[in-house]
C-alpha cells in the first residue's frame, strides 16, 4: 500500500518498512520505462502481425507467423516473469535476531568463501548482515539475494529468482527483434514497387523501431551472456569487485550456465504462510550431562565470529550494565566504510562500545581490560595521556605544534604516530617515525590521542595542532574519517594556515602534548597490540590502539586528566583543549576517532561521559565509533543502532572537578584543525563549565565552541553551523570550512596563546 | 534428569541473559522464552545453502553436541538436495519454458518439495529432541534462509528475572 501521497506525479516518502513485507510508495515515474517497453513490444509486434505476416504466410509458409507467434509469446512470458516475480527479497530481520549484533557491532563481517575474503555489510534497513552477493536495492528498498541490478524496463529488481527469466527475455527479445526486422525486410524487398501502400509504410516503421532497439538490446544480451559465462552479477561487474581478482562464486563456464538455466526455481521468502508452532515446550527439560571440562570449555568457548561478537557484547553489557544502561537500539543507520564517517551515535555508540565486546578478535582481546575498570578505564587512560602530554606539550614550542598541525598527514586516526614534527602520516606505522615523540600507533588514537594531545587544554599550540605527534594524532583524528577526504581536507586545511600558528586547532592539542608523549603511546601501542594493523583503515586502527594505550596509561597513571578527558571527550577531532578533569578517555578517543572519520559531524557530546563506554571496540573495517556520533551520522562504520544514542552528554557527569587547564580561553589557530580542536575544547569546557552537553553532536560542538569563546558558558546555546566560530558539524566539512574560514592569525604565545578560530574568533589559551 | 531451576549463575552462563528480552513468547504457562540462538550460514562453499555446524556455546548446557550437529548436517543435506542441478531440475525448466511457465501454477517445484520435507523434519526434531530440552528450532525459510533460529526456553519459576520479564508467564496465557 503506497504510503506516499501522489500529487502531480510526485512520489510520496518511503513508507516505513514492514517487518516482513516492506511497502513502497507509489511512484508513477517508475512505471514510465516499463510502460514504454511494453507498448513498443506489443504494439510493434501487433502491427507486424497485422500488416506483414499475412502476406508472408501466403508467400512463403504459414510457419513464419507461427514461429514469430511463438517467439513473441516466449518474449512476453519471460517479460512478465521478470517483471512480476519476486527476485529473492529477504524479509526484514526480526528484532530479536538483531540483538545479538548490537551496537558497536562492526559494519562489515568478513567471511571466507573458497579461500577468498568476502565482506558482508550490515544492512541498516533490513537489520542483518547481507549475505554474499546480496545487495540492497534503493528503488525497491529491499535486500535482494544474488542481486544483479534493478531493471527499469521491467520495473523490478533482478535477483536470484528471476535472473533466469530476465536472461531468457533478453535472448528471446533479441531473436524476436531480428526476426521482425528480417521478415519486414523481406516484405519490403518484395514490395519495392508498392512502398506507398499502408502495409509497406507500417512495415517500414516497425522495422525502424526494431532496428533502433536492436542495438541496445543486443548489447545488453551480449553483456549478460558474458556475465553468465563468468558467473558474475551485473552488480559485481560494474562495481569491479573481481577486477583482477578471483571470483569465488564461479564454478566454471558450463556449471555457471547450467546454474542459471537449469537450477530449480528458488523459493520465495516473502509471503509464505507460517506454520503455527504445534510443538509444546514444557519443563522439566532434559539437560545433558556436563563434565567439568565441558563447563570450563563452555566458558571459554568463543564460538564463531558471530558468536564472538555476541558473547562479547553480552559480557560487556553485563559488565557495564550498571555504568550505563544501554539505550534502546535505534535504527542503525547504514555506516559507510570506516574512516569515512563517524558512528552515528557517538555517545551511545561509544558507551556501548565500552559495554560491548569489540567485534573483532583484537578488540575482544582488549576489551576485558577496558571494561573491567569500567568507564574509568577509559577516563584514566585519557587522563593519563593528557597529563603526560600536557606536561610535555607545554614545553613544546608552538612551532612544533605548527609543524605537526601542518602536516597534511594528520590522519584521522588517532595516530599518535605521525606526530613527529608534524609529519603526520596516515598510516599508523609510519607515523611513529617522525615527531618528537613518535606518536604511538594509530590504534592509540582514541585514548592515546587524548593523552598526548591534550596535555594542556589551555595550550593554544595544542589547538594549533602543534608539531608534535599529538598534533599528528589530532590531525589524524580530523583526517581520519575518510581517508581520502579527511586527510585531504585536513591536509588542505593545514596547508592553508600559515606556519606560525598551528593550523588546526584540533591538531594543536596533539602537538602541544609534545612528541615525547607520543613515543610512549606508540610504544605502548606497539606492545599492546603488536598485531594491530598499523595502518588503520581510516582511523580504524585507532580504536584499538587507543584502547591499548589507554589501558596502559591507565595502569600507569590512573590519573584522570581533565585535559585529556576534555580533549578526548570532545567529539571533535583531537585538539580539544578542554581540560576535563574526569572526562574519561573514552570521549576523547571517540572524538578522535570521529575526527578520524572526518566525515562524521562533530559529535555533539563531548564525551562528557568519561566512561570508557565511549571506548569503541575496534571494529574491523570500521573506524572506531566516536561516541559522539549520533544517529545522524550515517557514514559511521559502525552499525549505529538506534541504541547508539548520544551518550556522552547524557552520561557525562560534570567534568567540573578539574578545571580544564585550557579553560575557556583557547586560542585556536586558524587552521581547520584548530577548529576541530575547538570543538573538542568546547566540549570539554562546556562540560566543565556547563555540565554535560547533551545536544547532538552538532549542537554540542556549537556549545563547546561558544563556551570556549572567552569563557565557558553553560552549554545552553547550541550554535548553529552558521556560527562563524562554530565548528562545522561534519568533521570533513568542518575542517574544510574551518580551514577556509579561519584566519591565519595564530599567535602562539608563551604564557597565553591567542588563536584565531574559525570565523575570526580569537581565543586565548593559557599555556 | 529433571531440569533444576536455573540459578542466576547458570543463567549468566548464557552469552546474554536477556532479562530484558522483551520478545518473550510463552508457549506454555510453565516455560518462558529466555534466549534465541542463531546459527549462521556457512559460506565457505559459496552461496549454496549450508549452515554452520559449530556448536554454539549457549546450548552447551541444553543439548548434546552430537544431536545438534546431526540436525544441522541433515538440514544441510536437504538443502543440497534441493539445490542440486540434475535431471529433475532440468526437466522442470524445459517444461516450464514449453508451457510458458504456466506449469508453475500446477505443480510444485523441486525446491518446494524439499522445503516441505525440511519442514516436516524440523517439526519432528522439535517434537522428539528439542522441545524436551526446552528448545525450539524455527524453520530457516522464515528467516530468509539466513539463520537457523533456536529459541531457548527456561522454566518460568526458576529464573526470576526472566519470569519477571516474561509478563505472560504468570497470567498463564
Amino acid at each position: 500500500m503506497p504510503s506516499g501521497s501522489m500529487s502531480g506525479g510526485l512520489s510520496g516518502p518511503t513508507s516505513p518498512p514492514h517487518p516482513t513485507v516492506p511497502s513502497r510508495p507509489l511512484r508513477p515515474s517508475r512505471y514510465v520505462p516499463v510502460s514504454a517497453a511494453t507498448a513498443f513490444l506489443v504494439g510493434s509486434t501487433t502491427l507486424f502481425f497485422c500488416f506483414t505476416c499475412p502476406w508472408l504466410s501466403e508467400q512463403f509458409s504459414v510457419a513464419v507467423p507461427i514461429y514469430n507467434g511463438i517467439m513473441f509469446l516466449f518474449v512476453l512470458a519471460n517479460f512478465c516473469m521478470a517483471t512480476f516475480m519476486d527476485p529473492g527479497i529477504f524479509p526484514r530481520a526480526e528484532e530479536d535476531e538483531d540483538k545479538e549484533d548490537d551496537f558497536r557491532a562492526p559494519l562489515y563481517k568478513t567471511v571466507e568463501i573458497r579461500g577468498i575474503q568476502v565482506r558482508m555489510k550490515w544492512c541498516s534497513t533490513c537489520r542483518f548482515y547481507r549475505p554474499p552477493r546480496c545487495s540492497h536495492c534503493s528503488v525497491c528498498d529491499n535486500c535482494v539475494e544474488d542481486f544483479d541490478h534493478h531493471c527499469p524496463w521491467v520495473n523490478n529488481c533482478i535477483g536470484r529468482r528471476n535472473y533466469r527469466y530476465f536472461f531468457l527475455f533478453l535472448l528471446s527479445l533479441t531473436a524476436h527483434i531480428m526476426g521482425v526486422f528480417g521478415f519486414g525486410l523481406l516484405y519490403i524487398l518484395y514490395h519495392t514497387q508498392q512502398l506507398d501502400r499502408v502495409h509497406s509504410a507500417v512495415t517500414m516503421a516497425v522495422m525502424c523501431v526494431a532496428g533502433l532497439f536492436f542495438i541496445p538490446v543486443a548489447g545488453l544480451t551480449g553483456f549478460h551472456v558474458v556475465l553468465v559465462a563468468r558467473g558474475r552479477t551485473t552488480n559485481e561487474q560494474v562495481t569491479g569487485k573481481f577486477r583482477g581478482g578471483v571470483n569465488p562464486f564461479t564454478n566454471g563456464c558450463l556449471r555457471n550456465v547450467s546454474h542459471v538455466l537449469c537450477s530449480s526455481q528458488a523459493p520465495r521468502y516473502l509471503g509464505r504462510k507460517r506454520k503455527a508452532q504445534t510443538v509444546s515446550v514444557q519443563p522439566p527439560f532434559l539437560r545433558p550431562q556436563l563434565t567439568e571440562a565441558q563447563l570450563a570449555a563452555k566458558v571459554l568457548d568463543n564460538g564463531i565470529q558471530g558468536d564472538l561478537h555476541r558473547s562479547k557484547s553480552s559480557l560487556m553489557e553485563s559488565q557495564s550494565a550498571d555504568a550505563e544502561p544501554p539505550p534502546p537500539p535505534p535504527p542503525k543507520p547504514e555506516l559507510r566504510y570506516p574512516g569515512l564517517s563517524r558512528g552515528p551515535a557517538g555517545h551511545s555508540e561509544e558507551s556501548s562500545l565500552l559495554n560491548k565486546a569489540p567485534p573483532t578478535p583484537t578488540m575482544f582481546k582488549y576489551r576485558p581490560t577496558y571494561s573491567s575498570p569500567g568507564k574509568n578505564h577509559t577516563a584514566l587512560t585519557h587522563a593519563y595521556a593528557n597529563q603526560m602530554s600536557r606536561g610535555d606539550s607545554l614545553k613544546e614550542s608552538s612551532s612544533s605544534l605548527l609543524q605537526s598541525s601542518q602536516q597534511p598527514g594528520y590522519r584521522s586516526e588517532p595516530s599518535l604516530d605521525g606526530q613527529e614534527g608534524g609529519g603526520v602520516e596516515r598510516s599508523g606505522p609510519e607515523r611513529t617515525g617522525g615527531g618528537p615523540g613518535g606518536p604511538p600507533g594509530s590504534g592509540i588514537t582514541g585514548y592515546s590521542l587524548g593523552g598526548r594531545s591534550y596535555p594542556s587544554f589551555s595550550d593554544p599550540t595544542v589547538l594549533a595542532g602543534g608539531a608534535s605527534r599529538s598534533s599528528n594524532v589530532r590531525s589524524s583524528h580530523n583526517a581520519l574519517p575518510s581517508e581520502a577526504t579527511t586527510s585531504t581536507s585536513y591536509k588542505s586545511l593545514a596547508n592553508q594556515t600559515p606556519p606560525p600558528a598551528p593550523r588546526n586547532g584540533s591538531l594543536s592539542y596533539d602537538s602541544l602534548l609534545t612528541p615525547s608523549e607520543s613515543p610512549d603511546f606508540e610504544s605502548a601501542v606497539a606492545e599492546v597490540s603488536p598485531g594491530r594493523p598499523r595502518t588503520p583503515v581510516v582511523g580504524y586502527s585507532s580504536p584499538f590502539l587507543s584502547a591499548q594505550i589507554a589501558q596502559q596509561r591507565e595502569a600507569e597513571l590512573h590519573q584522570p586528566c581533565a585535559s585529556s578527558t576534555a580533549l578526548l571527550a570532545s567529539p571533535q577531532h583531537a585538539g580539544y583543549l578542554r581540560g576535563f578533569p574526569s572526562s574519561p578517555p573514552a570521549p576523547p578517543e571517540r572524538e578522535r576517532e570521529r575526527q578520524l572519520h572526518d566525515s562524521q559531524p562533530p559529535h555533539h557530546h563531548h564525551h562528557h561521559h568519561h566512561h570508557h563506554h565511549h571506548h569503541r571496540p575496534p571494529r574491523f573495517s570500521r573506524p572506531p565509533l566516536l561516541s559522539d556520533s549520533g544517529p545522524s551520522q550515517p557514514s559511521y562504520p559502525y552499525r549505529t543502532r538506534s541504541t547508539d544514542t548520544p551518550l556522552p552528554n547524557t552520561t557525562h557527569p560534570p567534568r567540573s572537578p578539574h578545571p580544564p587547564p585550557l579553560g575557556k580561553s583557547l586560542s585556536y589557530s586558524s587552521a581547520a584543525a584548530a577548529e576541530m580542536q575547538y570543538r573538542l575544547v568546547r566540549k570539554a569546557s562546556a562540560s566543565v563549565g556547563g555540565g554535560g552537553i547533551q545536544a547532538p553532536k552538532d549542537e554540542i560542538q556549537m556549545k563547546s565552541y561558544s563556551q570556549i569563546n572567552g569563557q565557558p558558558k553553560p552549554s545552553s546555546t547550541p550554535l548553529s553551523p552558521s556560527n562563524p566560530v562554530s565548528v562545522s558539524t561534519r568533521p570533513g566539512q568542518a575542517y574544510s570550512s574551518a580551514g577556509s574560514s579561519q584566519s591565519p592569525a595564530h599567535k602562539p604565545g608563551g604564557g597565553v596563546k591567542k588563536v584565531t578560530g574559525v570565523g575570526g574568533t580569537t581565543y586565548e589559551i593559557s599555556v | 534428569m529433571s531440569s533444576a531451576p536455573r540459578t542466576a549463575t547458570e543463567r549468566t552462563k548464557l552469552p546474554y541473559c536477556h532479562e530484558s528480552f522483551h520478545n518473550l513468547q510463552e508457549l506454555r504457562h510453565s516455560a518462558s522464552l529466555a534466549n534465541k540462538v542463531f546459527i549462521q550460514r556457512d559460506y565457505t562453499d559459496g552461496t549454496v545453502c549450508k549452515f554452520q555446524t559449530k556448536f554454539p556455546s549457549e546450548l552447551d548446557s541444553r543439548i548434546e553436541r552430537t544431536l545438534f550437529e546431526d540436525t544441522v548436517k541433515t538440514l544441510n543435506n536437504y538443502y543440497a538436495e534441493a539445490e542440486k542441478i540434475g535431471g529433475q531440475s532440468y526437466l522442470e525448466g524445459c517444461l516450464a519454458c514449453l508451457t510458458v511457465y504456466l506449469i508453475f501454477l500446477c505443480i510444485e517445484t523441486r525446491y518446494e518439495k524439499v522445503l516441505k520435507k525440511i519442514s516436516r523434519y524440523i517439526q519432528e526434531q522439535n517434537e522428539k529432541v528439542y522441545a524436551p530440552r526446552g528448545l525450539l528450532i524455527t524453520d530457516p525459510i522464515e528467516r530468509g534462509m539466513r539463520v537457523i533460529e533456536i529459541s531457548v526456553y527456561e522454566d518460568r519459576g526458576s529464573s526470576g528475572s526472566s519470569s519477571g520479564s516474561s509478563t505472560t508467564s504468570s497470567s498463564g496465557r
